[in-house]
C-alpha cells in the first residue's frame, strides 16, 4: 500500500526567534544566530560559541509539570507541536487516536540533564560509585530516551504508534522519513513528526572538541559558521527542535486542509565507511537521494533546490557536494543549494527537522534560504550556494538531505501541490 | 511511487548474548531448564544501592568474535550488538566478509540506554580532570546510534540503517522495520537490540521508575502474574536476527527458521497500565491481522510480564479480549523471569525463544513463577511438548508503548 | 637533563591503548614510513594519541600534529615541538 503524505502544519523552535514566522524572518534575510555560549560557562573548551534559543517555557504556556521537570529539548518539542498541529488546523481530539501516531527525533536526548545530575551525584567526578540519593527522582525521564515522543503524544492523545528516532545527525530527517512510511503503508492517518536537540553543554561541546569538529572561531561567532566556504574550520553547535503535521493526502483534503506541499520520497542508507569520516565520492548520499527521486518518479532535472546538510567541515561540504554531483549531473550547476546552518548551527538531531521545515517554509515563499558567511569559493565545493542574499525562484521539487556520525545518509523530497507525477 | 515487492521477511540467524547463555544454543538451554540467573548486581560501583538484583552478563569477552579496535571505541552495550551481530551472520552462512552488493544489506537496532558506562568514563574525566581528558570516541560511543553504526560498518552494510530509541516495545518495532525494509526492496536487514544499563550512573538514572523492583532476593524480585508481583528486574544483553527476503533464502540454501508475519504498536502513556489493557489487545489484533491470523492460530503467547500487579492484570485481560476464549486456553510463558528484562532487548531475546521454541516442539517455562492469580495458562515450573507454528510475541515499555508481534515457524505458509 | 622523547615503544603502545592496535614496536621502526592506515590507525586513533601525548606532558601539540601520514612523520614532529618546549 502506498498512500499520499500531505504537509498540513509546522512548528519550529529554533536559535533566532520562536516560532516559524521568525525563523522565516531570520532565514530569508540572511542572519545568523550564532553567539558565544551563555548557557553555561565554556571556558577551557575549545570551541565556546553555539547558536541558542531564547526561550523561556513559561512565555510559551507550558504548564508548571513541563516548565520544571521536562528536558529543555523536550520543552522544545511540545512548543513546536503545539504550533505545527495549531497551524495544521487540525481538531487532534477529533481524530481517531488510534490512527494518531508520533515519530520524533533526537540524537542525545537527556544528556545535558543527564550530565547536570551526573555532577552532583559524583560530586564534580570524584566518584565512580555514585551517591543515588543526590539524584532527581525523576532522572528517569531523561535517561529513557522515548520521553520525548510519548510526552507529545500525551499532548495530543495520540495512541497509534509512537517512535523515537536516534539516528545522530540524521535523526530529524529519519523521524521525518519514519513518519512517511508510516502514513504512506497505512499505519496510521495523521503522524506529528519532527526532532529536537539541546545538546549545549560540557560534555557534548567537549566531545566535539576532542575531534575537532566545531569551529574555534571564537572571536567572530556571528560569522563562524561558513559552509561550503574556502576558510570553513568546522561547525557551531546549536539547539531547537520542528515539528510537522504529516496526514494522509485524502484524509487532510476532506477536511478542507491547508496543503502546504506532499512529502514525496525518503530514503536513508549507511555509508559502512567511518564513523565519523565522509569518502570524497558521496556514493551512499547520491543513492539516497537516487530512491527519493525514484520513488516519487521524477527525473533529477526537475529539482529546484536542494537544503543541503552544509555542516562547515571541511569533509561534510566536498562529500556532499560530490553526492549531489552525482546525482543531479550536470543539473547540480544550476541548482540553487545552501546551508542554514550557517544561520541557526547545526542542532545535532533537530536539525534535520528545522531543515525540512525550512523547505516548507521555501516552498510556500517561493524563495531559495541563503547560505550566510559564504565568502571565498572552495575549489571542491564548486556549486551554486546562494551567497548571503535569499533569492526568489520558482520550487516545485525540493530536497532535504542529511548525513550523519555512524555513516548515515538520508534525503527527504517534497513537492509542490499538484507538481508530482501521479 | 515504486511499486513495493513483496518478499516475506524469514529470520535465517540468530545471535544472542544473554546473561543465561552467550550463544543461542546455551540461551535456549537454560530457557528450556527454567534456569534463573537473577543474582545480586557485581559490577564495579553498583553495590550500594536499592536496586539489588539483575540479569548480568557474566564473563562476557567479546574480543573473541570482535577487533580490539572496535572493542576500543564502543560501550558494551555496542558490544553486546556487534558480538550478537557476527553470531547471527555466522548462523545464516553470512559470515564470510563484506557482502558482494553493500546496498542490500541494512542494519536497525533499538536502543533505550545508550552507552552509559563508556559516558560515565568521560563524564569523569571531564568534571574530575578537565574537558581536554575527553577522548575522541565520546562523540561515537555514548549516543544510540552507536551499535547500527558500528555493525554496519564492520560489516561493509550499506543498505537502509535505522535506530529506533524506544522503551522495550522498540525492540519488536526494530523487528518490524527490517520486515517492512525486506518488503521495501532490501535483501538482508540485521535487527534486534542489546542494552547495557548495569553501570554506576545509568543505575541511578532507573531508580526512578516505579515499576523497579527493590527485593533483594534473587529469586523472590520478579515474580509477575502473581500476589506477589513487586515490580521488574532489569538486565543487560541483548540478540540481533538476521531478517531475510524468503526468496533469497531459498535462493541460497539456508533454512529459513521463522518468518515475521505480522506486528502492530500502539500507545497509551507512561504509568497507565490500567489503560495498557486496550492498547495492547489493539496491538495483538493489529499483528494478527497483518499475518492473516485468527486468534485460535496462536500456539503460544510471550508475555510482556511487567511484574506489576495492575500491569500484569491488564495483559491478562488484553490477551482475552483480542484472542477471545482462546485466550484461556493458549499456553502462555515469560522467560524473561529468568533473566530480567534488558528493555529494548527483552523482546527481541523473547521472539528469539519464541523461534526456538517453534524449533524444538517446547514451550519454554516461566522460572521463580509460582500460584498464578490470573485467568491465564500461564507456563511454569517445567516446559512443555506441544506442536507450534505460530507465535504471539508481545511487549510493553515503562514509557507507554505496546507492540505485538506475530511469527510463524519456517516452511509454514500464510493462510 | 631530561630528555622527553617518544619512542617507536611508547608509539606502539599508545596505539594499543588509543585505538585498539595491535602493532610489534620493531616492525612499526621497520616500516616507519608507511602510512598509519596501513596499520589500521585511523583519524580519531590518530588524535586520540595525541590527545594523551598532550595530556602527558601538559602542552600542545601543533595541529598538524593529527594530519601526520606516518609513525616517522609523527615522531619527528611530536619530539622536536617536544625538544623545543623542553
Amino acid at each position: 500500500m502506498t498512500r499520499r503524505v500531505a504537509v498540513t502544519g509546522v512548528g519550529v523552535v529554533a536559535p533566532g526567534g520562536i516560532g516559524a514566522t521568525a525563523f522565516w524572518d531570520l532565514l530569508s534575510a540572511g542572519r545568523t544566530a550564532t553567539r558565544g555560549i551563555t548557557l553555561f560557562d565554556p571556558a577551557g573548551l575549545r570551541s565556546r560559541i553555539a547558536a541558542e534559543c531564547d526561550f523561556d517555557p513559561f512565555e510559551h504556556g507550558l504548564d508548571a509539570e513541563l516548565c520544571q521537570h521536562a528536558d529543555r529539548y523536550i520543552q522544545f518539542a511540545v512548543v513546536a507541536a503545539r504550533e505545527a498541529v495549531r497551524d495544521s488546523g487540525i481538531d487532534t481530539a477529533a481524530e481517531d487516536p488510534w490512527r494518531t501516531a508520533v515519530s520524533l527525533g533526537s540524537a542525545v536526548g537527556g544528556t545535558t540533564r543527564l550530565e547536570h545530575d551526573y555532577v552532583l551525584v559524583s560530586e564534580h567526578g570524584r566518584r565512580w560509585d555514585v551517591d543515588h540519593e543526590k539524584a532527581d527522582p525523576k532522572l528517569h525521564l531523561a535517561f529513557s530516551p522515548s520521553t520525548l515522543a510519548s510526552t507529545v503524544a500525551e499532548q495530543f492523545g495520540a495512541k497509534g504508534p509512537v517512535q523515537t528516532v536516534s539516528t545522530g545527525c540524521t535523526s530529524g530527517l529519519d523521524a521525518v522519513g519514519y513518519a512517511f512510511h508510516t502514513i504512506a503503508e497505512g499505519r496510521a492517518d495523521v503522524c506529528i513528526a519532527g526532532a529536537s536537540d539541546s545538546p549545549i553543554s560540557p560534555i557534548t561541546m567537549a566531545c566535539f572538541d576532542a575531534i575537532k569538529a566545531t569551529s574555534p572561531n571564537n572571536d567572530d561567532p556571528e560569522h563562524a559558521s561558513r559552509p561550503f566556504d574556502a576558510h570553513r574550520d568546522g561547525f557551531v553547535m546549536g539547539e531547537g527542535a520542528a515539528v510537522l503535521v504529516l496526514e494522509e493526502y485524502e484524509h487532510a483534503r476532506a477536511r478542507g486542509a491547508e496543503i502546504y506541499c506532499e512529502l514525496s520520497g525518503y530514503a536513508t542508507y549507511g555509508n559502512a565507511y567511518h564513523m565519523t569520516g565522509l569518502t570524497s565520492e558521496g556514493l551512499e548520499m547520491a543513492r539516497a537521494i537516487d530512491t527519493t527521486l525514484e520513488q516519487a518518479g521524477i527525473d533529477p532535472t526537475r529539482i529546484d533546490y536542494v537544503n543541503a546538510h552544509g555542516s562547515g567541515t571541511r569533509q561534510n561540504d566536498r562529500h556532499e557536494t560530490a553526492a549531489v554531483k552525482r546525482s543531479l549531473g550536470a543539473h547540480a550547476y544550476d541548482t540553487p543549494m545552501s546551508s542554514i546552518k550557517s544561520m541557526v548551527g547545526h542542532s545535532l538531531g533537530a536539525i534535520g527537522a528545522i531543515e525540512v521545515v525550512a523547505c516548507v517554509l521555501a516552498m510556500k515563499h517561493q524563495v531559495v534560504p541563503p547560505t550566510a558567511n559564504y565568502e571565498t569559493p572552495d575549489p571542491e565545493c564548486d556549486l551554486d550556494y546562494v551567497p548571503r542574499t535569499a533569492r526568489p525562484r520558482k520550487l516545485e521539487h525540493v530536497l532535504s538531505v542529511g548525513s550523519g556520525f555512524g555513516g548515515f545518509q538520508s534525503a527527504v523530497l517534497l513537492s509542490g501541490p499538484g507538481g508530482r507525477t501521479p | 511511487m515504486s511499486t513495493q515487492r513483496s518478499g516475506r521477511a524469514a529470520i535465517t540467524g540468530i545471535g544472542v548474548v544473554a546473561p543465561n547463555g552467550q550463544r543461542t544454543d546455551a540461551y535456549w538451554k537454560s530457557v528450556r531448564e527454567g534456569l534463573s540467573v537473577l543474582d545480586r548486581i557485581t559490577r564495579e560501583g553498583c553495590g550500594h544501592m536499592p536496586l539489588q538484583v539483575a540479569g548480568e552478563v557474566q564473563g562476557f569477552d567479546p574480543s573473541a568474535l570482535i577487533e580490539d579496535r572496535f572493542l576500543v571505541q564502543t560501550d558494551r552495550f555496542s558490544h553486546f550488538a556487534m558480538a550478537a551481530a557476527a553470531l547471527a551472520l555466522d548462523d545464516a552462512g553470512l559470515g564470510g566478509g563484506a557482502p558482494a552488493e553493500p546496498f542490500s544489506v541494512g542494519v536497525v537496532t533499538a536502543a533505550g540506554s545508550g552507552g552509559g558506562e563508556f559516558g560515565q568514563r568521560e563524564l569523569q574525566k571531564l568534571w574530575g580532570q578537565g574537558s581536554k581528558f575527553v577522548g575522541p570516541y565520546q562523540s561515537i560511543a555514548w549516543f544510540y546510534a552507536a551499535s547500527t553504526g558500528q555493525i554496519s560498518i564492520r560489516g561493509g552494510f550499506k543498505g537502509p540503517c535505522g535506530v529506533v530509541a524506544s522503551d522495550e516495545a522498540g525492540g519488536l518495532d526494530s523487528l518490524a522495520h527490517a520486515a517492512r525494509a525486506v518488503r521495501r526492496g532490501t535483501g538482508t536487514m540485521l535487527a534486534g537490540a542489546a542494552e547495557a544499563p548495569l553501570a554506576p550512573y545509568s543505575m541511578v538514572c532507573q531508580l526512578g521508575y516505579p515499576e523497579l523492583s527493590t527485593v533483594a532476593e534473587p529469586d523472590r524480585a520478579y515474580r509477575p502474574f502473581t500476589s506477589s508481583a513487586c515490580g521488574f528486574v532489569p538486565a543487560e544483553g541483548g540478540a540481533l536476527l538476521v531478517v531475510e527476503d524468503e526468496r533469497k533464502a531459498v535462493e541460497r540454501g539456508v533454512p529459513v527458521r521463522a518468518t515475521l508475519a505480522g506486528h502492530a504498536a500502539t500507545f497509551t502513556s507512561a504509568a497507565r497500565w490500567a489503560d495498557s489493557r486496550e492498547g495492547l489487545a489493539r496491538a495483538i489484533r493489529g499483528a494478527l491481522d497483518e499475518a492473516g491470523c485468527a486468534p485460535e492460530d496462536i500456539d503460544v503467547v510471550f508475555a510482556d510480564a511487567m511484574g506489576v500487579p495492575e500491569a500484569d492484570r491488564a495483559e491478562a485481560q488484553a490477551i482475552g479480549d483480542a484472542l477471545g476464549g482462546h485466550g484461556r486456553r493458549v499456553p502462555v510463558t515469560a522467560p524473561k523471569t529468568g533473566i530480567g528484562r534488558a528493555y529494548c532487548a527483552a523482546p527481541v531475546l523473547d521472539t528469539v525463544a519464541a523461534v526456538l521454541a517453534m524449533e524444538h516442539g517446547q514451550v519454554p517455562p516461566t522460572p521463580n513463577v509460582f500460584d498464578v492469580c490470573h485467568d491465564l495458562d500461564l507456563v511454569t515450573e517445567r516446559a512443555r511438548p506441544a506442536e507450534l507454528r505460530t507465535a504471539l510475541v508481545l511487549s510493553r515499555g515503562l514509557m507507554g508503548s505496546n507492540a505485538a508481534l506475530v511469527v510463524r515457524r519456517g516452511g509454514e505458509s500464510a493462510r | 637533563m631530561i630528555t622527553t622523547e617518544v619512542t617507536f615503544d611508547e608509539l606502539a603502545a599508545l596505539m594499543k591503548k588509543a585505538a585498539g592496535i595491535t602493532v610489534d614496536p620493531q616492525e612499526l621502526r621497520q616500516s616507519a614510513e608507511s602510512p598509519f592506515d596501513s596499520f589500521g590507525l585511523d583519524s580519531l586513533g590518530l588524535l586520540g594519541i595525541v590527545g594523551e601525548l598532550e595530556n602527558r606532558y601538559g602542552r600542545s601539540l601543533p595541529p598538524d600534529s593529527e594530519r601526520c601520514k606516518t609513525p616517522q612523520e609523527f615522531l619527528d614532529l611530536v619530539n622536536s615541538t617536544l625538544k623545543a618546549g623542553a
